[in-house]
Order: structure tokens, then C-alpha cells, then sequence
């Protein structure tokens, strides 16, 4: 069964729904942007480091998101491959402050690049350089070449800086993504 | 709609008549099996019968026609029950090494999920990964893997994660029913697969949600999956859910934390407030495992479980579970403390005798009748109440009571005599526990003349009660033929007859266990019991029965007045049967040829066609016993057939470890193996029919107490060039009075050339810590005291070791002697409440009582299953003989008891007990004396009237030992 076939078998009948994988290290803010990509009433107030994963669910004005909120933490990254083979699209999530971790980053991206489930996909990645907010954020433009991003072959790819807490630059991120999510199902057809 | 009716009804025809045919086809081949095993056996007793058993062909015809209405028999129930149940089909299994078997296997009376195959339904659980995902099919699926599990299905861990990772997926979808089902699957898995962590933070937004109908089951589930380290984060919401309002969540979060406490005590510890509020909850069930929970927290302290017990027995429970549950603390406590009836505990028990629901009533009731230390006085409280339930039109209260009744049967005969009439009624109640209940209770209490009646009451309806029940008539039956010898008969015949019906394992284990015990106690007997185990394993698939079973007959079939009848139905098995029963056989008939000279040509004949067996071990023994059979030596017989190995399984293998470590020219010497310990007092249990059968003792070979000390004793450097450790005393001698300030018990461990003392000191003073504690060691004639080891530090209640190394006499013949012992040690006083001692301490000394080192102390115990062959390989070279009169003894019993005490031997062929009204008797003891001497003890005693006289005769390898031995009486 192809890997949209499903997606495509809704087109028109009912909003058309992807799943989405979110990934990055811990403390990036995953879950945080998911929180705020809920409808107001469903949203948490307190966001507490994830343990394993979880599921919600978004919508936006063309698709209806499911989206796998992975834990970022050390540990738990290798289970992220368990979600790899279902998902139409990965969010990368990366903390603009932890200049520190930003090598790990890039290594836990390759890594998940370089897996058998994604190598030879399209599925397009979208990056949120988070915590724009906070005076040593490092700028998309500088996120991106420190994480050789140009470098991603056969994978449509997109960077914005995002702020989790007040939802800003969340928008122009998955409306790049739906575009593309859809995009990949009229190219199945 | 209808037309698929009718098409499924059309089918139902066919599938109908199928099966019949296929019954038809299969009692064709059963037929045909059956004619051919006939033929087999037929032509396998010329066989035999050519061979060397010519005397005896007119029985074995007998046995044969016997055999062939047994088959007949057998086929005619089983098409019998064919046509009962064509729902089912039977299955034929042919093994290789059996006659037959056919299981009648039924179609699973509609149930969908029969004949799941599992590589099938994990294929199918991928479904799981697909999107979007569709609720009812995988909650079908999800189901059936949860079948499979339940069902006892092995599932392999990548598998199983594998599965539980595609479950995950199903955390989208928002289905209750497939959500609910998730968590049980999450729960069923968390054991089995890896990573199951993933979940946490699923689960813990389901348990802080707002769906009320997931908090609780996502609760339970969180806890299946969650390990102490993980346990802190999720610690805040689970006291939060504890005291929810929601009652269901509260439970949950309740009987979650008890499980968890299992794991980690002391964080549910911390829980303790939480638990407290929900105990005042006005839901019974809250109610109930608050009740639970706290009581967990708190079991280990008796004093907070006093408290307990008092305050919420004023304080008047809502819910009757937790009074239930508060009753067994409180009876518990009793049994703790050795309370009776003064006790304010049982007050509070009697009290809820008087309690308006009946689960409370029965409770109590129950408790009272189960207290240890229960009188007269404090049942007549409570059988009452149990007496009126057992005339209650509800089966539930029925079964309650007189189950309880029948636990006690044996203890309070008075109680159950009280209630007879009820009981007789009960012996025909619809519901047959109730009814077998009763009526093995009523055997248990009943007299003699009762028993056949009520024997036959139980066998119109023995094959409609379940196998647990069944086995509680058979233990009914095993006391019944210990408590009325004579009615042996009767009661043997119908075990044979249980034996030859339809059972599992358990029940045809039980019924083995009880013909072996009756005919151990019962000499009389013996022959039939032996007869219907023979006809037994002639059909037996359990290996383990039929292996113990040719050991019996091993053993005993020798003995009996017409040996040569068993060895048909050993040499059945060594053709039929699987290797180990093969090798079992092969052992049972070495015994025949060993002990029975007219028998040995034709037993050496039987061996001589094992030499070709397929399987090593069968093999091996048959070469070792012809070859040990051809010497005709009675003395080779006896060491390596009849009686075979005394030493310890545990030691041999660490013997032969350390011989295997340090190399040495010298070849392994079997004398330096620890011997097998025999317990002291036989610890035969007749299991009270009723209890439960799942308490099985561990059948592994554990190492024995003797064992433990032999490697406490190896560890310590000074006593590691003793050699090995021959005996150490079976029980701890007290050198202090119960309630003084030090106690002090001492284990003599004996070595071939020394003793080694060990003294286990307690000391009792809570203000004192004692440093460099020794024992010396006084006044014993020969015994040279060479060492001590001191225990450096005694501090308050916890107990140390020290111990005091002795050189034997050389003088063989000076064995026993007394010591003085004194305790010296170092006194450090201290704060009783931080254990600080003070800097400086002041020598000071203890008197002990006196130590004896007796004649036993260096005689092992040895079991000599055939001990007249033994007597015959040791010989009369070393005999020594005389008479004693014991004019204190006043009876038999008395006379056997001292001298097996005295000796420190084993007593062989039951002959510790004594028939009943006889006025003389034999006594055979065994035992193997320091250095490795077989030492054999014949004692034949007659009551007279002054006394017991006593004709002792001693053999032994050793002249000294016998002299030592003979002159231990004295
Ligand atoms: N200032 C600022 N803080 C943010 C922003 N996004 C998230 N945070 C904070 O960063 C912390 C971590 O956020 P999470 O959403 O828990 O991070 P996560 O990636 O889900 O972490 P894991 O679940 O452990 O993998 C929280 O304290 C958030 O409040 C942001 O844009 N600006
Ligand atoms: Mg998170």
C-alpha cells in the first residue's frame, strides 16, 4: 500500500488527515507548540517533559493533523523509529538557545535522514529554530547552515523561527507543511 | 438474512454428517489399534512366556483376557461418549511409544476465537499501524491477541514489542471501547515486551483527563508499566488520585499502589495521608482498598497495626469488605501473638459474629474456627452461625460453610459432630462441591460403620465433580484407610477404580500419593495397592508417576511372597515406554534380580535386551546392572543395586567440583562426600484433605541444612584443612535458659579427627554492646580444645557466631565426654537509644550450661532401603552381641524411641513403628560412623514385666566402632 494512498482516498470527501511526526531533543519546546496548535479549549497549562509519546490532534485550514509528540530525551530517541514507517510528515523541533546541543541535533537529524523508513521518502521536514523570543537565539538563516541543511537531498525542507509560548511564526510553518503534505498526495495520483 | 440462515443451517447438516463420518472413520482405526496392540502384547507374553516364565502361563493368560475386557471397556465408554457429545471430535494420538490415547476434544461451543492461531492474529495486530484507524476491527483483533495471552500462549519479546508498539498507535483514535481494551492490552504486555515506557506520558494524560471512564483504567495501566525509577515523577498525580472524587479513579489509583509497593515500599509509604482520607470515603469500595493499602503500609510495624485494628473497629466501616479484611488483620495478630480468647482482638471478631451482612458474619465465623489456639469455648460462638448457613437456600453460603467445616474436621471433630444433621443433608444437594464437601466430611468424623454408605453416595456422582474435587475424596479416602485399617478393602478398590477414570495429573498424583502412603502404613495392604499401581502404569501417560512407580515396585515387589508377577509389567514398559521410564524400569528389575536368586537368570535375561537401547542412559544401566548381576556377590548387590548412593547430591557435585579445581594423583574418594542427611523426624504430613493442593513442597534437590554449614564452615580459614564436614547436630542445643541476658546455642559439627563448636550468641541487653566474645571450653577427657574464633562485636539483638575448634581422642574407643563452657567477652555499655558505646570496656564472663558429646554425635544417619542385604554385605566378622535389660522403659515405643536417639541412626524398613498390641519387636538402624564405617544396629525388644529386655547386635566394618556402638547403652 502506497504511503499516501490512504490520504488520497479521502481527497474530498472529509477533511484530508496526515500524521505528523514531532521530533527533536528534549527541551525544545515540542510539546509546547503543539499545546498551542490545539484548539484554545483543549490546551494544557502546565507542559511537562514528555515520557515516551503522545498523540493530539490539530487542524488547520486544509488538513487535520495527528501528530506523535516524541520524547527528546537521550533515552527515548531510539524509539522514535517505531512512528517513522505511518508518517506523512516530520517536524523538527530545535531549541535556537542550546547552542551546546546543536551538534547533537545535527547527529539525531542524520541519524533519522539515514533510517531505512525515511532514506528514500519524500516526506518533507519542516524546522522550528524555537525560543526565537529569548535574546541568544541564534537566527533561521544561521540555524540552517550550522546544520547543513542545504545538504538534505530528495526532501523538501523548510526552516522558520517560532516561538512556542505565544504561538508566533507557528502558522507560516504548518501552512509550508500542509502545502507540501498535499502537494505529495496530487503527485501520487 | 434468511437465505444466509438457511445456507448456514445447510452447512450445519453437512459439517454434521462429516463429523460423523469422521467418528465412524476414527473408531475404524481405534478398532484396528486396538486389535494390533493386542496382537502385540499377545505375542510380547509368548515372548516372555518362551523365555523364562513358564511356570507361569495360566496367570498371565488371566492377565491377558484381563487386560483385552479392559480395552473393550475402555473403547465402549469412549464411543459412548462420542455419541453424547458430537459437538466435539476425538483426536487419535499414536505415539511411537504408547498403545494408544484419543482426547476428546470439543468445538469450543461457539466460541469465536477457538483454534486462534498466534503467528496469525500478530500478523494481523499490524493493522494497528494503518490510517486512519478503524476502531471495531481493531478492537476485534486487539481482543483476540488479549485471548491468546489469556489463554497462556508464549510470546516472544519481539514479537511481543513489536505488537505493543503497533498497540501504541491506537492512542489516535478516540473509541472508548478500543481505548479501554488498549490498556488492558497495555497491562497484559508490559511484562512481556520492551520499552513498554513509551506509554508514560499517553497514560498520564488519560489519568489527569477529563474522561472520567479512562482515568481509572489508564491509572492501573500505569502502574503495570511503570519501575521505581520512573516511579517519583508520576508520584504527585497518583496521590491526587487517590483522594479523587471519582470513585472508580480512587480505587484504581488504591489497588495501583499496592502493587506498586511491591517494588518500592518506600515511596508508597509517602502515600500514607492520602490513603488515611479515602478510608473515610462513604464508598464501600473505596473503603475497602484504602483499608488494603494502609494496612499494607503498615504491616510490618504490629504495634501501628494494633492501632489500626482498634480505631476502626469502633469507628464502624461502611463497607463490609474492609471489616472482612479487618477481621483477617485482627486474627492474624492473634496467631502472631499466641493470643486466645482473652485477647480484645477476638473480641472484636466475636463481635462481628452479631453484624447485620452475612459476608461479615461468615468471616468472623471462619476466623474463630481457623484461630490456633481455639476451644471449645470459643467455638460455640461460631459454629452455630456456620451450622445455620448450611441450611441456607443460598449455594454461595452453603459451600462457605461447609467447606470451613470440612477444613476442621480433623481439629474439631466436637464442632462438625454438632452439625451432622445438616450435613446429612447436604449429601444430596444439587450442587456437587457441596455435596462431596459434605460428605468427606461427615467420613472424616464418622465411624467405622458409616463408611460404605457413604462410599457409595459419592460414587453415583464421582464423575460429574471437577478434578480439585475429586482429589479432596481421595485424601478423605487416604485418612479414612489410616483411621480404619481394616476397611482397606473397600477403600482401595475404589481408588483403583478412580485410578482407572478419566483425570488430570493432579488427581491421578493424589491418588498415587494416597495408595503409597496406605500401603506403607498398612502392611496388609501392600499387595493389592501394588497390583493397582502395576495395572496403572500399564496406561499412564505422566512420566513422573510411572517412574515412581517402578522405583516402588522396585523396592518393594521384591519382597513380597510372589516377586516374579511384577516383572511383566516392568518389562512392559522397558518396550513401550519413553527413556526415562525405560531407565526406571531397567533399575526396578536390577532390584528383582539383585534380591531374588530364582528370578536373577531370567531378570539378567530381560537386562541383557536393554543393551541395545536407543537411549544412553537406559543403556548404561542395563550394562552396569548385568555386569554387577554376573558376579553373584550379595555384598556387590546390596552397595550398588539395592541400596544405592548415600551421599549427597549437593556435596558430590561440590566434591567433585574441588576435585575437579586442584588435580590431584590420587583417584576421587566417594568417603570424602558429605553423607545424605535423613531428617530427624519423619516429616510426613498427611495433608488434610480440603487444604489446598497447590502448596506443593519443591521436589528439587536443595541443598540440606547440613550443606548450608559445610560452606559457612569452608569459608572460615581456619577450618579449611579439616577435610569434610561428617555431621553436624540436627537441632541447636540451648546453653542458656530461655529470657536471660545472653543466649547462647551451640551446633556441634563433626569432622573425622575434630569437632568444631559453633556457638550462636544473642545478646539481649539493649545497653550493652559485647566485643571479643569467646567461649571456653573445660573438662572433657581426651578432647584437646585447640582454637577459638572469636565474634568481635555483639551489639544489642543482633546475633553473632563464634566458634571453638576441638581435637578428637586418639583413643578410638573414647568417643563421649562433658564439657564446662563459660562465655568471656568484653562489656562496652552504651546509649540504648543511639547504640553508642562508651570508649573503655571491662572483661567479664557468663556461665553456660554443660556440653555433651555423645555417641550420636558421630554417627550420620544412613537410609538402607533393603536392609537385610546390607546386613549380608557388612557380615558377621565384627558382630557383637548382648542383652540389656531397660527396666525404665514402660513400653515399645518408648524402648525405640530412646535407642534410635541414643545411636543417632536411622531406622530402615519402618521398623520405628510398632504394630498395634504387639509385645515384641525389631528395630533396624543404619548409619555410617566418623571415618566412613557402615555401622548396622538389629535390636529385637520384648515387653516383660519389668521392663523392656533387649537383644542388641552390632555389625560393622570397624571392630572399634562396633565396640563403641554396643557399649552405648549402658
Ligand atoms: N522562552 C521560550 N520558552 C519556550 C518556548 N517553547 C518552549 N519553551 C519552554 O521550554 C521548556 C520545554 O518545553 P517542552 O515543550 O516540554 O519541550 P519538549 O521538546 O516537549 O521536551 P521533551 O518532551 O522532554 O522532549 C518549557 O519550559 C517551555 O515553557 C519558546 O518559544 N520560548
Ligand atoms: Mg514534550
Amino acid at each position: 500500500m502506497g504511503l499516501f494512498s490512504k490520504l488520497a482516498s479521502l481527497l474530498g470527501i472529509k477533511k484530508k488527515e496526515a500524521n505528523v511526526l514531532f521530533v527533536g531533543l528534549d527541551n525544545s519546546g515540542k510539546t509546547t507548540i503543539i499545546n498551542k496548535l490545539k484548539p484554545e479549549d483543549a490546551q494544557q497549562h502546565d507542559v511537562v517533559p514528555t515520557v515516551g509519546f503522545t498523540v493530539e490532534k490539530f487542524k488547520n485550514k486544509s488538513l487535520s493533523f495527528t501528530a506523535f509528540d516524541m520524547s527528546g530525551q537521550g533515552r527515548y530517541r531510539n524509539l522514535w523509529e517505531h512512528y517513522f514507517k505511518e508518517c506523512h510528515g516530520i517536524v523538527f523541533v530545535i531549541d535556537s538557545t542550546d547552542k551546546l546541543r546543536f551538534a547533537v541535533a545535527k547527529e539525531e537529524l542524520s541519524m533519522l535522514l539515514d533510517h531505512n523508513e525515511i532514506k528514500r521518502k519524500r516526506i518533507p521536514i519542516l524546522f522550528f529554530a524555537n525560543k526565537m523570543d529569548l535574546r541568544d537565539s541564534v537566527s533561521s538563516v544561521k540555524l540552517s547552515s550550522m546544520l547543513k541543511l542545504e545538504d538534505i537531498e530528495n526532501k523538501p525542507w523548510h526552516i522558520c523561527s517560532s516561538n512556542g509560548l505565544t504561538g508566533e511564526g507557528l502558522s507560516e510553518g504548518t501552512e509550508w507543511l500542509s502545502r507540501e503534505m498535499e502537494s505529495a498526495i496530487k503527485q501520487q495520483n | 438474512m434468511e437465505q444466509t440462515c438457511q445456507k448456514s443451517s445447510v452447512n450445519a447438516a453437512a459439517v454434521e454428517k462429516n463429523k460423523k463420518d469422521d467418528v465412524r472413520q476414527r473408531c475404524e482405526r481405534l478398532h484396528k489399534n486396538i486389535a494390533e496392540i493386542q496382537y502385540q502384547r499377545h505375542s510380547m507374553g509368548i515372548d516372555v512366556y518362551d523365555d523364562f516364565m513358564r511356570y507361569q502361563e495360566s496367570e498371565h493368560r488371566q492377565q491377558l483376557e484381563k487386560q483385552q475386557k479392559y480395552d473393550a471397556k475402555q473403547l465402549m465408554k469412549f464411543q459412548e461418549r462420542m455419541d453424547i457429545h458430537l459437538g466435539g471430535h476425538f483426536e487419535f494420538v499414536d505415539k511411537p511409544t504408547k498403545h494408544f490415547k484419543f482426547e476428546f476434544i470439543p468445538n469450543g461451543g461457539g466460541n469465536p476465537f477457538h483454534n486462534l492461531e498466534k503467528s496469525s492474529v500478530l500478523q494481523e495486530a499490524r493493522t494497528f499501524n494503518e490510517t486512519p484507524i478503524n476502531p471495531r476491527k481493531c478492537s476485534h483483533i486487539l481482543t483476540k491477541v488479549l485471548y491468546l495471552i489469556n489463554q497462556g500462549e508464549q510470546i516472544g519479546t519481539t514479537e511481543a514489542t513489536e505488537t505493543f508498539f503497533a498497540m501504541t498507535k491506537l492512542f489516535q483514535a478516540k473509541d472508548p471501547i478500543l481505548r479501554r481494551l488498549v490498556y488492558l492490552g497495555i497491562k497484559e504486555m508490559s511484562k512481556i515486551a520492551q520499552d513498554v515506557i513509551i506509554v508514560t506520558s499517553s497514560l498520564m494524560k488519560d489519568m489527569t483527563g477529563k474522561e472520567d471512564q479512562f482515568r481509572g483504567p489508564a491509572i492501573r495501566a500505569l502502574c503495570s508499566i511503570t519501575d521505581n525509577t520512573m516511579l517519583q515523577s508520576i508520584e504527585r498525580y497518583m496521590k491526587q488520585a487517590i483522594v479523587d472524587k471519582v470513585h472508580a479513579v480512587s480505587s484504581a489509583a488504591l489497588v495501583s499502589s499496592l502493587h506498586l509497593s511491591k517494588g518500592s515500599q518506600e515511596v508508597v509509604k509517602r502515600w500514607v495521608n492520602e490513603a488515611q482520607e479515602a478510608v473515610s470515603s462513604d464508598n464501600i469500595m473505596v473503603q475497602y482498598h484504602a483499608l488494603g493499602l494502609l494496612y499494607h503500609i503498615r504491616k510490618n510495624d504490629k504495634l501501628a497495626v494494633t492501632k489500626l485494628v482498634s480505631k476502626f473497629s469502633k469507628h464502624s466501616l461502611k463497607s463490609p469488605y474492609a471489616y472482612c479484611l479487618l477481621i483477617r488483620i485482627a486474627s492474624k495478630l492473634m496467631e502472631e501473638e499466641d493470643a486466645g480468647s482473652e485477647s480484645p482482638m477476638f473480641d472484636f471478631i466475636e463481635s462481628c459474629l452479631r453484624h447485620k451482612s452475612e459476608i461479615v458474619i461468615y468471616e468472623a465465623a471462619h476466623a474463630i474456627v481457623n484461630l490456633k489456639n481455639t476451644t471449645a469455648k470459643e467455638l460455640a460462638s461460631a459454629v452455630p452461625v456456620l451450622q445455620l448457613f448450611c441450611s441456607s437456600p443460598k449455594p454461595t453460603l452453603r459451600f462457605a460453610a461447609i467447606r470451613t467445616l470440612n477444613k476442621v474436621a480433623m481439629k474439631h471433630p466436637a464442632a462438625v459432630t454438632a452439625c451432622n444433621l445438616e450435613l446429612e443433608n447436604l449429601i444430596t444437594d444439587s450442587n456437587r462441591s457441596i455435596a462431596t464437601l459434605a460428605i468427606t466430611t461427615l467420613l472424616k468424623t464418622g465411624n467405622e460403620s458409616s463408611v460404605d454408605r457413604l462410599m457409595k453416595q459419592i460414587s453415583s456422582f464421582m464423575n460429574e465433580i471437577s478434578d480439585e474435587f475429586k482429589i479432596v475424596v481421595v485424601q478423605a479416602i487416604q485418612s479414612l484407610c489410616l483411621k480404619f485399617p481394616r476397611k482397606h478393602n473397600v477403600l482401595m478398590n475404589f481408588l483403583a477404580g478412580m485410578l482407572r477414570d478419566e483425570g488430570g495429573f493432579d488427581y491421578k498424583k493424589a491418588i498415587c500419593d494416597s495408595i503409597i502412603t496406605i500401603i506403607e502404613e498398612n502392611p496388609e495392604a501392600k499387595e493389592a495397592g501394588l497390583a493397582h499401581l502395576c495395572e496403572f502404569i500399564e496406561d499412564c501417560e505422566h512420566t513422573v508417576l510411572a517412574t515412581r512407580i517402578l522405583h516402588l515396585l522396585g523396592r518393594e515387589g521384591p519382597r513380597t511372597p510372589t516377586p516374579s508377577k511384577y516383572i511383566r509389567f516392568i518389562y512392559n514398559r522397558v518396550i513401550l515406554e519413553q527413556a526415562p521410564v525405560r531407565a526406571a524400569a531397567v533399575t526396578a528389575l536390577a532390584k528383582f534380580g539383585a534380591h531374588c536368586e530364582e528370578l536373577l537368570p531370567s531378570c539378567v535375561v530381560l537386562l541383557e535386551r536393554c543393551l541395545l537401547d536407543t537411549d544412553d542412559e537406559v543403556r548404561d544401566r542395563a550394562t552396569f546392572y548385568v555386569n554387577v548381576l554376573k558376579q553373584t556377590q550379595k555384598a556387590l548387590n546390596s552397595t550398588y543395586i539395592l541400596n544405592g548412593l548415600q551421599v549427597s547430591v549437593v556435596g558430590l557435585e561440590r566434591s567433585l567440583h574441588h576435585y575437579t579445581l586442584e588435580p590431584s594423583a590420587e583417584p576421587f574418594d566417594m568417603k570424602s562426600v558429605p553423607l545424605e542427611t535423613q531428617p530427624m523426624v519423619e516429616q510426613k504430613t498427611v495433608r488434610e484433605p480440603g487444604e489446598t493442593v497447590s502448596a506443593k513442597p519443591s521436589e528439587k534437590v536443595a541443598a540440606s541444612r547440613q550443606d548450608i554449614y559445610a560452606e559457612q564452615l569452608g569459608a572460615i580459614p581456619e577450618f579449611a584443612n579439616l577435610g569434610s564436614l561428617f555431621k553436624s547436630s540436627s537441632l541447636p542445643i540451648e546453653l542458656t535458659e530461655s529470657e536471660t541476658e545472653y543466649v547462647v546455642q551451640c551446633v556441634k559439627h563433626t569432622f573425622s579427627r575434630y569437632m568444631v563448636l559453633q556457638f550462636d550468641c544473642t545478646n539481649t541487653l539493649n545497653d550493652q554492646i559485647l566485643e571479643n566474645v569467646t567461649v571456653q571450653m573445660d573438662g572433657a577427657e581426651g578432647f584437646d580444645v585447640l582454637k577459638t574464633i572469636p565474634c568481635p562485636s555483639l551489639p544489642y539483638n543482633k546475633p553473632g557466631t563464634t566458634y571453638t575448634l576441638v581435637r578428637l581422642p586418639e583413643d578410638p574407643q573414647l568417643v563421649t565426654g562433658t564439657f564446662t563452657c563459660v562465655l568471656k567477652f568484653i562489656v562496652k555499655d552504651c546509649d540504648p537509644n543511639t547504640g553508642e558505646p562508651d570508649e573503655e570496656g571491662y572483661e567479664d564472663e557468663y556461665v553456660l550450661e554443660d556440653l555433651e558429646v555423645t555417641v550420636a554425635d558421630h554417627v550420620q544417619r544412613v537410609m538402607k532401603p533393603n536392609f537385610s542385604a546390607s546386613w549380608e554385605e557388612v557380615g558377621p566378622e565384627n558382630e557383637l552381641e548382648d542383652t540389656y535389660a531397660l527396666s525404665t522403659m514402660k513400653s515399645l515405643e518408648e524402648a525405640v524411641k530412646q535407642i534410635i536417639q541414643f545411636m543417632g541412626m536411622q531406622p530402615c524398613e519402618r521398623s520405628d513403628k510398632i504394630p498395634e498390641g504387639k509385645s515384641s519387636h525389631s528395630l533396624f538402624l543404619a548409619g555410617v560412623y566418623r571415618g566412613g564405617h557402615d555401622a548396622l544396629v538389629r535390636a529385637k525388644m520384648a515387653m516383660t514385666e519389668g521392663g523392656v529386655t533387649m537383644q542388641l547386635t552390632v555389625r560393622s566394618t570397624d571392630p572399634n566402632v562396633s565396640e563403641v556402638l554396643a557399649t552405648a547403652i549402658g
